[in-house]
């Protein structure tokens, strides 16, 4: 039980690996710099696969194991340690996490191996792994808030790393601000949490909690409340409806940071954070339905936004914000399991869709937009057929991993306690849409003629260190879900029944967690296959790849011509719903104009008096040698003064009740 | 209406005017004469309280040796009538009215408070302060103060000098 | 009775800080017409030991609990915590100045002289019992500020400094001594447990007296303006962006402090029966300081004028947690001043050394690339930025956090909702600067100068304290909570 004991050895090693870096790696070559970050993470996935190990020989009583270091913070009552914990839940996401991280970390070295300040990378890059191991251990909301906070700002370190590119420093401006939102909403909802119960270790809540009747659908009680709030900062963090604006912009940050953080592992803490705090979602259907909603209409809307994209990076991410809203779908019906087994999947076939299309990046020159490639397929085959594999398994094909994730989903939001046949509809819709645009990026990139100038550009496959770890993903996108195989012809779901512990032992009493629900007990093994493998799913995933083959290979002129036929539904999808402009227009905008025209011309200037002007600025561009103060603005700031005195006292008298 | 009433009314509208005066008067000269004016009728008013000794060390260094050397300042920079700058709109139209707006508002209070009801009757001026007891005050009870007000003209002498020498 | 002069003598180990302050600062003035021109420095030195002297006998101070010179002077655990945060923070400013005078060629005694008479001076604000005690301790710190931001005498923006802080500053004094003598006139002491138990031994049927609350709502103007909230801080851009560098830093952090504790005094002890009342007009202010500061901040392209509209947003958290009025809220606004200071300080000072000679570079454009020439000191700066921005692990996220929480456990949602909304807003002038100095290509004409011992340490100390705050918080939040209850003992309810 040596790891287990010291859980904080796999925090300490991605730490280690990071400081090294960041201090010495300036003045070492790069295979020392590879060594330090591919070492440290590779030896955190060990000690995680380790711990794992030890963990499957504890009883259940002990599970989740809880181990507390030392007493972090005292307040009066407010009390939090640095604990960490381990549950079924927990492991999942560790290994998911450090195993993905470990492939990214390695295809970096090949990726990043022309760009400077390589050392900075893998610092942040490490960095970053150690916050979200931090976030996937935490034993308490507040050790959970640093590790969140943590991969927020290495994301936005990470966005920005391609310095002097202003549009990469915006989209990590834009990054950082939103989920800012998001996670003001994240921090009173702790607050809240632990105003109700005193506490803000995980145990502890769920303790009380389970005690607690679950709220009704006309009442905003206070779990509803709490809920909400913390969904907030999952909808800043996992790019969902109306928060979602900035992870198309992330894409600036180079490639693996994409696949690392903005697909595989950050942005999927919204929907572990959810997970994570079932119980209290359980009992508040209202957040319930609506995580559901904000899932199941991201889920479709930025699929919709997904084809008409032409960079292949953005088609990526709107289909990663739609493929984290499928997970919260899941969430929001009940289906916790379901979702994290999509979030493992969606890790694996998401993680290699970026790294692969990072190989056709670095195939052709940095070019990303999709008009621009085309044949590609016999000059990267290695690249080809591991984005080809990940492309079926994130359009539900029967034997791929996303199949058997995304099945389970939509099966939960048909037949589950929490069924609703229109956020079903939604999910079904998307799933198409999905299949549609991923083997249009596919035939776009890989088939037809080149457009591009064959003289100019020489596509080559990418060096072995980038494509083994694509060929271990995509190992992992086709065996990844069969966990849940036997499923389909009776059995048991592997996943599921791992991950039950975590999900039943708070869940309402009576209620059945939905991921249990049994299937139709008079069918036969064979019948239920049959009937997995033509549901409406699978059905709409192959008519997505026929349409999607029907536009882009059998009659390339399709697409023009509807989109001249359809050019406002058209114009609508390019840009986005003119969703970032409508923003500007309401929110950015004003407010820059109030602190321009107001507070800085107005007030600040003193422009209110509109006679001399007094502010040092001003008369230091007036040369200097006008040595006469102006107190114009000294007498407009004590008419303030007075102003506050009038409005104080008067206010204080009228409140005391002596003024009539 | 008694006399002593009568002397208060008086040196307070002296008070007041001078005050007023130093203000709006363009030359330095006229503003430190105003200002000779204010300390003289305070001084009364001190008188009027009871207190004798606060009232006359309020003539002799106020009055007296502060104002002279004022004066001998201004003839020595020989100041001219200082220029105006242009008045704030925000103070002209709200800063100024508010603020006699606040006066009468403290005004109002003030005499209907069971403090300026008492004053009413000549309440502090029955018992006149001895120097005794005020050295007893400045002493005993607020000696702590009292020094420490030692090193607040300290600090605006030393302030003074600063801003005062000559740049080098 | 009232003990003889030569018996109060005893009491002096209760106010031994300030009296070693007032010590060094003479010596300082005595010495300074002996010493040549180029070993002006160490009198900088000098006054340093000062400041370090006067914080090792605040443990001297706290030692001797209680109250000296009748009643006028407090010490218990409130005074000794704001001691140690103000004394530190001049300390900081201290080590900050010596090169930055050295450089301006302002190198003198009288500076350091001021600077520790205007500590002294908050000294006597934090432990003052009574007003006019308290009046004569403010106005010990507001003249050496005043003059201070006028140190820079042949630069135009820093006499306008100078004199826009005197004229307004006495104004809002005049405010506050009007406020005294009302709140004398109405219950007939100044001393601030005898308002408090004067107006507690009223009969519950009857009114508090209106002269009070209209003296209390002044003593709020003369107050407000030094700690600098709405509507009463429209001077403090203008004078923050005009005093040197490392007076803003000491300007902008230890009178606010000092300022803040008298007013939790004089608020929650004397005036905690009018609690009803005073909670709206803290509450108005806060809302209206959190959105001037932040939104004044954010077009700013000056650094040193967005950093000043920032402390005044600052002001604003603290307020939230002010209003809770409860136990928790006070500890959690001690525990954000201390946070406060040192990134501030740190903040201020980082902008002392980038501003070069003459103070000519302090546009957000003038940083462009630092994060590439001085790689150490530009991780500082982000380290006090992200703290002012709010950023866990840093011990302006605690200080949030804590202030928000007092203020939700009183049930003040909105208001936090409100503090929530401006510290996204906040988050995008923080960042403007901090992208300027990693993602903007570095200016041609900057050649990076190494940061000078002195201020290279008291720039570690501003940034391990700011970890340590969002790390290791504990040690700091008992003393705090500590002396949150000892102003409570006072407030008997």
């Amino acid at each position: 039980m040596l790891l287990l004991e010291h859980l904080w050895i796999i925090l300490a090693l991605p730490l280690a690996g990071a400081a090294i870096n960041g201090l010495c790696g300036k003045r070492w070559p790069k295979s020392a710099v590879n060594s330090v970050a591919i070492g440290s993470v590779s030896l955190a996935f060990l000690a995680a696969a380790e711990t794992v190990r030890e963990f499957s020989h504890l009883a259940a009583a002990q599970i989740p194991y809880v181990k507390s270091y030392f007493t972090w913070i005292v307040a009066g009552p407010f009390k939090v340690d640095f604990a960490l914990q381990v549950d079924q839940l927990t492991v999942v996401m560790l290994l998911t996490v450090s195993f993905v991280g470990m492939l990214i970390h390695i295809y970096s070295t090949g990726y990043m191996a022309h760009e400077g300040g390589y050392y900075r990378f893998f610092s942040y890059l490490n960095l970053f792994k150690f916050f979200m191991l931090t976030l996937v251990l935490a034993a308490n909301l507040i050790v959970m808030f640093v590790g969140w906070e943590g991969v927020g700002l290495c994301s936005y370190l990470l966005i920005g790393f391609w310095f002097l590119k202003k549009s990469a420093a915006d989209a990590g401006k834009k990054a950082f601000i939103t989920t800012r939102i998001g996670d003001f909403g994240f921090t009173v909802g702790v607050l809240l949490v632990f105003w109700t119960f005193g506490s803000v270790n995980f145990g502890d809540i769920f303790k009380s909690v389970s005690g607690m009747p679950a709220e009704s659908m006309a009442q905003m009680g206070i779990l509803t409340v709490i809920c909400l709030l913390l969904f907030t900062g999952a909808v800043g963090k996992s790019a969902q409806l109306p928060l979602y604006v900035w992870l198309p912009d992330a894409m600036e940050g180079p490639t693996p940071v994409s696949a690392l953080i903005h697909a595989a592992t950050m942005v999927t803490a919204g929907v572990y954070m959810v997970a994570r705090m079932h119980p209290l979602f359980s009992r508040a259907p209202i957040a319930m339905l609506v995580v559901a909603i904000v899932g199941a209409l991201t889920a479709f809307y930025s699929a919709t936004i997904g084809l008409v994209q032409t960079d292949i990076k953005k088609v990526l991410a709107y289909s990663t914000v739609s493929q984290l809203g499928y997970m919260f779908l899941a969430c929001g019906v009940g289906a916790y399991g379901a979702g994290i087994f999509h979030l493992m999947t969606h890790a694996f076939f998401k993680g290699l869709l970026f790294l692969a299309a990072g190989s056709v990046i670095h195939a052709m020159g940095g070019e990303q937009d999709m008009r621009q490639m085309g044949g590609l397929r016999k000059k990267i085959p290695f690249t080809y057929w591991t984005m080809f594999i990940a492309t079926l398994a994130i359009a539900g094909i029967p034997g791929f991993a996303g199949f058997f994730s995304k099945d389970q989903i939509l099966e939960a939001v048909q037949s589950g306690p929490h069924a609703n046949p229109l956020l079903w509809l939604l999910g079904v819709v998307g799933a198409a849409l999905t299949s549609f645009y991923m083997f249009r990026l596919v035939f776009l990139t890989f088939f037809g003629a080149p457009r591009y100038d064959e003289h100019k550009v020489h596509v080559h496959e990418s060096p072995v260190n980038m494509t083994v770890p694509l060929m271990i993903l995509a190992f992992l996108s086709i065996f990844g879900g069969w966990f849940a195989a036997p499923k389909l012809v009776g059995g048991v779901d592997h996943f599921t029944k791992f991950l039950d512990p975590v999900f039943s032992s708070y869940a309402l009493p009576g209620a059945e967690v939905a991921a249990e629900v049994p299937a139709e007990a008079a069918a036969t093994p064979a019948t239920e296959l049959l009937h997995a493998l033509t549901g409406v799913p699978v059905i709409v995933g192959i008519l997505g790849l026929l349409l999607a083959w029907w536009f882009y290979i059998k009659n390339p002129e399709t697409p023009k011509r509807l989109a001249q036929k359809a050019r406002g539904l058209h114009a609508l999808l390019l840009n986005k719903y003119y969703v970032d402009e409508i923003y500007a227009a309401l929110i950015v905008r004003p407010l820059l104009w109030l602190s321009t025209n107001v507070f800085w011309h107005a007030v600040d200037e003193g422009v209110i008096d509109a006679a001399v002007n007094g502010t040092a600025s001003v008369a230091r561009a007036s040369g200097g040698q006008v040595r006469k103060l102006q107190s114009g603005n000294a007498r407009s700031y004590a008419a303030w003064i007075i102003i506050g005195a009038v409005g104080f006292t008067v206010l204080l008298l009228g409140l005391l009740g002596v003024v009539r | 209406m008694s006399i002593p009433l009568i002397v208060f009314f008086a040196c307070a509208l002296l008070a007041v005017a001078g005050a007023v005066t130093l203000i709006l008067a363009r030359e330095p000269v006229h503003s430190a004469l105003a200002l000779i004016v204010v300390m003289l009728s305070l001084a009364i008013l001190y008188l009027l309280l009871g207190s004798d000794f606060i009232a006359a060390v309020q003539i002799l260094v106020y009055g007296g040796a502060i104002m002279v050397l004022f004066v001998y300042v201004i003839m020595l920079l020989n100041a001219g009538a200082e220029e105006r700058t242009d008045f704030s709109k925000l103070a002209k139209f709200a800063g100024v009215p508010l603020g006699f707006f606040l006066l009468l508002w403290t005004a109002h209070w003030l005499a209907h408070s069971p403090a300026g009801r008492a004053a009413g009757t000549g309440g502090a001026a029955r018992h006149g302060v001895s120097t005794i007891d005020l050295s007893l005050l400045i002493f005993r009870k607020y000696l702590f103060p009292f020094e420490a007000t030692s090193i607040l003209i300290l600090v605006a002498i030393l302030g003074a000098l600063v801003l005062a020498r000559k740049s080098e | 009775m009232i003990p003889l002069p030569a018996e109060q003598l005893l009491n002096l180990h209760r106010v031994a800080p300030e009296v070693v302050l007032c010590v060094f600062g003479i010596v300082i003035m005595v010495v300074d017409p002996f010493v040549q021109a180029a070993g002006r420095r160490a009198l900088g030195w000098l006054a340093f030991i000062g400041a370090l002297t006067a914080l090792a006998s605040v443990h001297l101070a706290a030692h001797f609990p209680g109250r000296a010179y009748s009643d006028l002077v407090n010490v218990d655990r409130f005074s000794i915590f704001v001691h140690v945060v103000v004394i530190g923070a001049a300390s900081l400013a201290i080590l900050g100045s010596l090169d930055y005078l050295e450089g301006e060629g302002l190198q003198r005694g009288e500076y350091y002289a001021l600077v520790l008479f205007a500590t002294a001076g908050m000294g006597i604000l934090a432990g003052a019992n009574e007003l006019v005690t308290a009046f004569i301790g403010l106005e010990m710190s507001s003249i050496s500020s005043y003059v201070l931001a006028g140190f820079r005498r042949r630069a135009l923006p820093s006499n306008e400094a100078s004199v826009k802080y005197f004229l307004l500053g006495s104004f809002a004094t005049a405010f506050f001594l009007y406020g005294i003598a009302m709140v004398y006139g109405a219950t007939g002491t100044t001393l601030i447990s005898g308002i408090q138990t004067f107006l507690v031994s009223l009969p519950p049927s009857q009114h508090l007296p209106a002269l009070a609350i209209l003296g209390l709502g002044l003593i709020f103007v003369g107050l407000g303006f030094k700690v600098v909230v709405a509507p009463f801080q429209a001077y403090a851009p203008d004078v923050y962006e005009g005093a040197p560098t490392p007076v803003t830093a000491l300007l902008a952090s230890a009178p606010k402090v000092a300022t803040f504790a008298l007013m939790l005094r004089v608020f929650y002890v004397s005036f905690g029966s009018a609690q009803h009342l005073w909670f709206w007009v803290i509450w108005i202010s806060a809302v209206l300081t959190m959105f001037i500061g932040n939104l004044g901040a954010l077009m700013q392209t000056n650094v040193k004028r967005m950093l000043g509209y920032s402390s005044i947003a600052h002001a604003g958290y603290i307020l939230v947690a002010f209003a809770a009025s409860t136990d928790l809220g006070i500890a959690a606004a001690l525990f954000y001043l201390s946070a406060y200071v040192l990134m501030k300080v740190g903040a201020f000072l980082v902008v002392t050394h980038l501003g070069q000679q003459g103070e000519r570079r302090l546009a957000v454009a003038d940083y462009a690339g630092l994060g590439m020439k001085q790689p150490v000191l530009a991780a500082c700066f982000s380290l006090f930025l992200f703290s002012l921005l709010g950023l866990p692990v840093t011990g302006g996220f605690l200080g949030k956090f804590f202030a928000f929480q007092s203020a939700l456990d009183a049930k003040i949602v909105w208001l936090v909702v409100i503090a929530g909304i401006n510290s996204v807003i906040g988050a995008y002038y923080y960042l403007r600067v901090i992208i300027a100095m990693y993602f903007w290509e570095p200016s041609q004409d900057y050649t990076p100068t190494p940061v000078a011992p002195a201020l290279s340490a008291a720039l570690l100390v501003a940034a391990a304290g700011t970890l340590y705050l969002g790390l290791l918080p504990t040690r700091v939040l008992v003393l705090a909570k500590a002396a949150a209850d000892s102003l409570s003992l006072l407030s008997l309810r």
